[in-house]
């Protein structure tokens, strides 16, 4: 991104949104307003949003640094004024109270203006669906009321048929606190994405809506939800029947998630003494160690015509088993290596006469 | 002297991994320009052209570059040269094996430079080392020295603020007469006991062997936050089978362990 040609007061709002922002926000294009300055004073903010993204034009003026910027909303939502709101004039939270006070000066304005408006278009999202005729969605909604942090979107294309999304974060837990030495800086989450298709009939069976687990992008070094299977949505079922069933599963693989990470670093700690300290380790999720070791005299190094050295590709089948203590197993191990190091030494000295 | 001490060692030097920090590293090359550089290694290359040190330490970087990004592929890589002082030959940061290709043919010996300061060094080190931490990375500098007579010096005060690791390779000719390489020696392990943050690993060798310096590169990949003690290094551990087995293939070498 050319920060460069971003007039400054704009550069400091837009760095600060990025930097500090609770939600991973990103800027997906700038342009500028004229011709004849050619300053980027116009950008498209991709904002999570139901477990997808929405996309909110930006539109400063280079020529007026001291205004507040318009927000474009995408072509589905003419009907989201947040302007309009009930609350009106004593309302702290209303964007016409960020906006007329707008302060060009200060980095944080643009994050809190975007978070309020987010806010208000979930308010928006929610009344759209509660506005829908379908006794289903009606129902549904009704029981999922008291949760929190639930967002849900309505979407309505003319060709699509309209359906309604749920995005319902699961897990009381705090997933953060049960691994050691986190590092992750912002609240790992699961979600469990829930469509119903909108129509106007109650049917007697409704069939089950689509499904689909989605997690923060950092929760994979601990736990893969590609790894779980979701449980079966039984006739006649709701989400508040289905949802504690599915967070009882998934708390249960969480914790044996984080207890298989002292299984993985007590395996390490067992290959030390065979393979000497590990010149690096991941020390929180415990699933990388390397380390150096020699064969025979340090002689051979060989490079590839480009120049870079011979690596052996990733070794998947070697000696595992459950039931073998992590010093039984880091022996195995050890024996498998001599093995596969001979095999390597071999590779190596073929392709270098190859090479000749 | 306060140092920061590794938290995966008991006090024995037993390995241990508890959970700690672990960040990923931006690596600073110095590489010594000086003629120096230009001595012949011990052992030719193909065609029996003569490899000078400055080759060799270039095929080294790349080696290691290869490797600590195998390891981890977050971790960055920038490069500068000393002559009398320290400039910069790349300063951005950067974890692309092409960039540092690119970097490392722009290497090339200068002339002979009379004395070595490392000051400006430790200021650029001091300087990127802060820009490191606000992305939670850690800085190390990785000096590769080749004078046998000239001790490098350096003005950097004491401080309590130690910002970044220090590590350095010094190749050298056989101790003579004309020369004084332990002296030098001696003046790089103050330089690294001054400034570095966590353990910082010194190897030294006039040996001019290709092999010696790779071994030495390699044990360098070890990452600062998680060494021990360079008295208590116990790598590279031979993988050679424990028991003896009755049919040893002809020809094979001699597993035994490595003594340098």
């Amino acid at each position: 991104m050319a920060i460069d040609t971003v007039p400054p007061l704009i550069a400091a709002q837009l760095n600060y949104l990025l930097s500090h922002s609770p939600l991973p926000i990103k800027v997906e294009q700038m342009w500028s307003g004229s011709k004849n300055h050619g300053l980027l004073d116009r950008f498209t903010l991709v904002i999570p949003f139901c477990l997808d993204y929405i996309r909110w034009d930006v539109i400063y003026n280079a020529l007026y640094p001291l205004a507040a910027p318009d927000i474009i909303f995408g072509p589905e939502d003419e009907s989201f004024h947040p302007y309009h709101t009930a609350g009106g004039e004593g309302d702290l939270k209303s964007p016409n109270k960020s906006l007329s006070d707008w302060n060009c000066k200060d980095p944080t304005r643009l994050l809190s203006l975007i978070l309020e408006l987010r806010e208000l278009y979930m308010t928006y999202q929610r009344k759209r669906v509660g506005g829908v005729e379908d006794e289903r969605v009606k129902f549904e909604l009704s029981t999922i009321v008291p949760r929190e942090g639930i967002e849900m979107y309505m979407s309505s294309g003319i060709e699509k048929t309209e359906e309604v999304k749920f995005a319902v974060p699961l897990l009381g837990v705090d997933i953060n606190k049960m691994v050691t030495g986190c590092p992750w800086r912002h609240q790992q989450k699961i979600f469990l994405q829930v469509i119903f298709p909108v129509g106007k009939k109650y049917m007697s069976a409704p069939s089950a809506p689509r499904l689909k687990l989605v997690d923060s992008p950092e929760l994979k070094a601990l736990f893969s939800i590609e790894d779980f299977r979701l449980p079966p949505w039984l006739d006649g079922m709701c989400m508040a029947e289905y949802l504690p069933i599915l967070e009882g599963l998934l708390q249960s693989q969480i914790v044996d998630a984080v207890s298989s990470i002292d299984v993985r670093r007590k395996f390490i700690v067992a290959l030390a003494p065979l393979f000497g300290r590990p010149v690096e380790a991941d020390p929180v999720f415990c699933r990388k160690a390397a380390f150096l070791t020699s064969s025979g005299v340090f002689t051979f190094l060989h490079f590839n015509p480009s120049g870079a050295p011979i690596k052996s590709s990733i070794i998947t089948e070697f000696p595992w088993s459950p039931r073998w203590e992590s010093s039984e197993m880091a022996e195995r191990f050890f024996d498998f290596l001599v093995e596969e190091c001979l095999n390597f030494k071999k590779y190596c000295n073929e392709s270098l006469l190859q090479q000749r | 002297m306060e140092r920061t001490v590794a938290q995966s060692s008991t006090p024995q030097g037993r390995y241990t991994l508890l959970p700690s920090r672990y960040s990923s590293e931006d690596i600073l090359f110095c590489i010594d320009v000086d003629t120096e550089s230009l001595v012949e290694m011990k052992v030719t290359g193909p065609n029996g052209r003569p490899i000078t040190r400055l080759d060799s330490i270039k095929q080294a970087i790349l080696l290691f570059i290869n490797a600590k990004l195998s390891i981890n592929p977050d971790h960055r890589f920038a490069f500068a040269t000393l002559t009398k002082s320290a400039s910069w030959l790349r300063k951005e940061f950067s974890s692309e094996v092409e960039s540092a290709m690119a970097a490392l043919r722009l290497l090339s010996a200068d002339s002979s430079s009379g004395h070595a300061d490392l000051t400006q060094l430790f200021k650029i080190a001091y300087h990127e080392a802060k820009k490191s931490r606000a992305q939670n990375r850690i800085l190390r500098v990785f000096l590769i020295y080749c004078r046998s007579s000239i001790r490098p010096q350096h003005q950097w005060p004491v401080t309590n603020q130690k910002l970044f690791t220090f590590d350095v390779v010094y190749l050298h000719d056989k101790p003579g007469p004309e020369n004084c390489p332990q002296k030098v020696y001696d003046a790089l392990v103050d330089a690294l006991e001054h400034v570095t943050e966590y353990e910082g690993y010194i190897f030294e060798s006039g040996q001019g062997l290709s092999r010696v310096l790779f071994r030495h590169m390699c044990i360098l990949l070890s990452h600062p936050q998680q060494r021990c003690l360079q008295d208590l290094i116990d790598i590279p551990k031979s993988l050679t089978k424990k028991s003896p087995t009755a049919d040893s293939a002809p020809g094979e070498e001699n597993p035994a362990a490595s003594s340098q």
